[in-house]
């Protein structure tokens, strides 16, 4: 009964941690999913969308214009909102930018894209540190999302709970949009056959930049989340990419419920291995990682590789 | 062509080229080519400009080059002038043993000034003794740097962890209870602090119970958080450094558990908490000073900061900038002492030397350990401020310890010096 008392919380937390972990490599996953690009540059985007947030959150982000004083005067809570919505906006029209350089690699060597989009992240982390210098900054928050929760004898953060719900709830919209909506079967169909799409008359040119600028949207929205527990400074992008590369091989490459139950495996893993072996407990994503691909190497849902034909 | 090479051609070959390479050999054998010369004295500035300590390697930095550009506004040393070339060791040890021999055999520096990560002075230390290159580990905080890993050619200038478990754990052990839980950083400096931390608290009466190794690069603390409250421990001993410490700094603050249990933070280095704003400060720590100190000389260095580096976040001096900027004018002062840029006679300048409180802006005299090459100087504990009296003032120094009372008496033992007479030599 010990036993189970003193898992339960740990348990509770995987999933939690899970449910970040997914949110980070949602975006991720649409860009390799949809265009065959393994985006190096999602950390940074992620980062940009965190900075992006601190301008528009607090006039010590660096935001100079006057306008901006409006969006100041306005309440924490609804600044917060308009932030969730403005700052994925301007990382989206970045990650626009980014596409456009990437047209030219399309078809070629997959390796060119990752080269550049390597190469933009560094210049992005670059220009991070330039503009808003390299301390560690902060981020306010609404009052009622910051804080504790006391459950029995154990406290918990309430910010925790909200970014967990936050993930459950893009993880949905997402869902219903690539599932429920035509522009969301127009994205799949693209993955699947892009030349058949064309063929049909669809603008691929305008409909990789969308994904490419909706999959910028949601690191953003990963990085103004993932904000407050991880905190803010130019190089946190790389804390995000990795695991987010880790967990869509994992999921299986293009499979929007792999990465989801791969986002969840690995933060119950994490969460897991920090309470019971905590110097394991950043190897341990790592080890799972290998044991699933050893079996199963196209990953826990991935479409089925030419090699085990 | 016939060549015909005489006995005497032969010699005199010989003795010519033996000749050019006592001069121009390997760093190894010596250096002399720039003596009884007005050129300028030529420093290496290694300084963290991205990885993990990035931010606090440009706060020292900072201290560095305004250090250098007073004594230079006041003539330089030895009527010549101070230059210098900064390299980024990206907080990676492989990175800073290239810089260095870089820096020694390409540059040719005449000394070497900077290290925020005990990896990286390491690296640098031993790149150094290998060519007898005074190197200056101005902020790494390791034990083992003035112990085991201690060499002829390095001075350090920083607290180490056992400092500042020697200043805090008598205090926290009655204060706060003997319950123990060590969480240490998973690389050379955790290690090292949490090991003295241990012995020190151990001796005043605590039960260390439980030791929790965090791997470097950890984000996630909630785990090990959880795992805190359900061990229940009087003071948690952290050994948590640079991005790890700010994380897990937010995440502790966040759940509220920055009040009970205890924690004891080792070391606060002031550009991980600037600009994060008083609340975000946790624990009881140490730090070897603090800008609102009450001691003459103090405001006027915080007014030269700011008049120098108006631009930067951070809007004041601390630890880190401190540490670069006195090591870099007790450099020059030694130079000087010695009268000559000769390695040795430098390093004969700075054994034992000692400085006064009034001179090093703290409460107690400080002196160079001739056994260790170790700074040892006053350790200040402080908390967060409950009552700032400006947006700056993010400490409360609660007590201070004089060099003596905060010595590791360990590092007579570790700390092996490599002989004078097996130290390259040489002079630039």
């Amino acid at each position: 009964m010990d036993f189970l008392l003193y898992l339960l919380p740990h348990l509770l937390n995987g999933v939690a941690l899970g449910l970040l972990f997914a949110l980070i490599a949602l975006g991720f996953m649409l860009i390799i999913g949809v265009m065959e690009v393994i985006n190096l540059a999602h950390g940074s985007l992620f980062a940009l969308g965190a900075y992006f947030a601190l301008s528009l959150m607090t006039p010590d982000g660096g935001l100079k214009l006057g306008i901006a004083q409006l969006l100041f005067d306005l309440p924490i809570g609804w600044r917060y909102v308009i932030v969730l919505i403005l700052a994925p906006i301007g990382v989206a029209v970045v990650g626009m930018g980014l596409e456009v350089c990437l047209r030219r690699t399309y078809g070629k060597d997959p390796l060119y894209g990752l080269l550049l989009t390597f190469g933009a992240a560094l210049v992005l982390e670059e220009l991070i540190r330039l503009t808003w210098g390299p301390t560690e900054r902060f981020i306010p928050m609404p009052p009622s999302i910051t804080g504790a929760v006391f459950i029995g004898d154990l406290i918990y953060s309430k910010y925790r709970f909200f970014a967990s719900g936050f993930a459950i709830l893009m993880i949905g919209l997402l869902w219903l949009f690539l599932e429920k909506t035509p522009y969301g079967a127009l994205i799949k169909a693209g993955a699947h056959d892009s030349e058949m799409v064309r063929a049909l008359g669809v603008n691929l040119t305008r409909l990789r930049l969308f994904v490419f600028g909706f999959g910028t949207a949601l690191a953003a929205i990963a990085g103004i989340v993932m904000a407050p527990i991880w905190g803010v400074r130019p190089h946190v992008g790389v804390d995000a990419v990795v695991p987010a590369f880790v967990i869509i091989v994992l999921g299986g490459v293009g499979s929007f419920w792999g990465a989801v139950i791969a986002g969840l495996l690995v933060g119950m893993v994490v969460g897991l291995t920090g309470a019971y072996a905590t110097d394991w407990s950043l190897i341990a994503m790592y080890i799972l990682l290998i044991l699933v691909v050893t079996f199963r190497a196209r990953g826990l849902l991935g479409k089925k590789s030419v090699l085990e034909l | 062509m016939k060549i015909k090479i005489t006995r005497r051609a032969l010699l005199a070959g010989t003795a010519a080229t033996a000749g050019v390479t006592a001069f121009a050999g390997p760093w190894k054998h010596n250096r002399v080519w720039a003596q009884r010369t007005d050129k300028p004295i030529l420093i290496g500035l290694t300084h963290d400009a991205s990885g993990q300590f990035a931010n606090s390697g440009q706060d020292e930095q900072r201290g560095t080059i305004m250090a250098i550009e007073e004594i230079n506004a006041k003539g330089g040393v030895l009527g010549r002038k101070l230059s210098y070339i900064v390299a980024d060791t990206e907080t990676t040890p492989s990175t800073a043993t290239r810089i260095a021999e870089r820096m020694i055999n390409r540059n040719e520096v005449a000394f070497i000034v900077g290290a925020i990560q005990s990896g990286v002075a390491n690296a640098i230390g031993q790149v150094a003794q290998k060519y007898g290159v005074v190197y200056f580990n101005t902020n790494s905080s390791s034990p083992t740097e003035a112990g085991k890993d201690c060499q002829r050619v390095k001075f350090v200038w920083d607290g180490t962890g056992a400092n500042f478990a020697n200043a805090a754990a008598a205090n926290a052990v009655k204060t706060f209870g003997k319950k123990w839980l060590l969480l240490t950083n998973d690389y050379v400096w955790g290690h090292n602090t949490s090991k003295a931390t241990r012995t020190t608290a151990v001796q005043y009466g605590a039960d260390v119970f439980d030791e929790i190794l965090v791997p470097v690069g950890t984000r996630d603390f909630s785990p090990i958080l959880l795992k805190i409250q359900q061990a229940k421990p009087d003071v948690v001993a952290a050994a948590v450094g640079g991005d790890d410490f700010k994380v897990m700094r937010q995440q502790t603050v966040d759940m509220k558990l920055d009040r009970k249990p205890a924690w004891l933070n080792n070391q606060q280095d002031w550009p991980d908490v600037y600009g994060l704003g008083i609340d975000s400060v946790f624990g009881v720590f140490g730090t070897t000073w603090y800008h609102k100190l009450d001691l003459p000389g103090v405001e006027d260095l915080v007014k030269k900061y700011q008049a120098r580096w108006p631009d930067t976040r951070i809007d004041v001096p601390g630890n880190v900038f401190y540490n670069g900027y006195m090591a870099m004018h007790e450099l020059a002062k030694a130079i000087e002492r010695a009268g000559s840029t000769n390695n040795l006679k430098v390093i004969r300048a700075l054994e034992g030397h000692k400085m006064s409180a009034r001179d090093r802006l703290q409460h107690g005299d400080a002196y160079i350990d001739p056994v260790s090459h170790h700074v040892q100087q006053t350790i200040y504990m402080a908390m967060g401020n409950d009552k700032p009296v400006d947006k700056t003032d993010y400490f409360k120094i609660l007590s201070w310890v004089g060099a003596d009372d905060a010595k590791d008496k360990n590092e007579a033992t570790d700390c092996k010096l490599q002989p004078l007479d097996k130290t390259p030599s040489y002079e630039m």
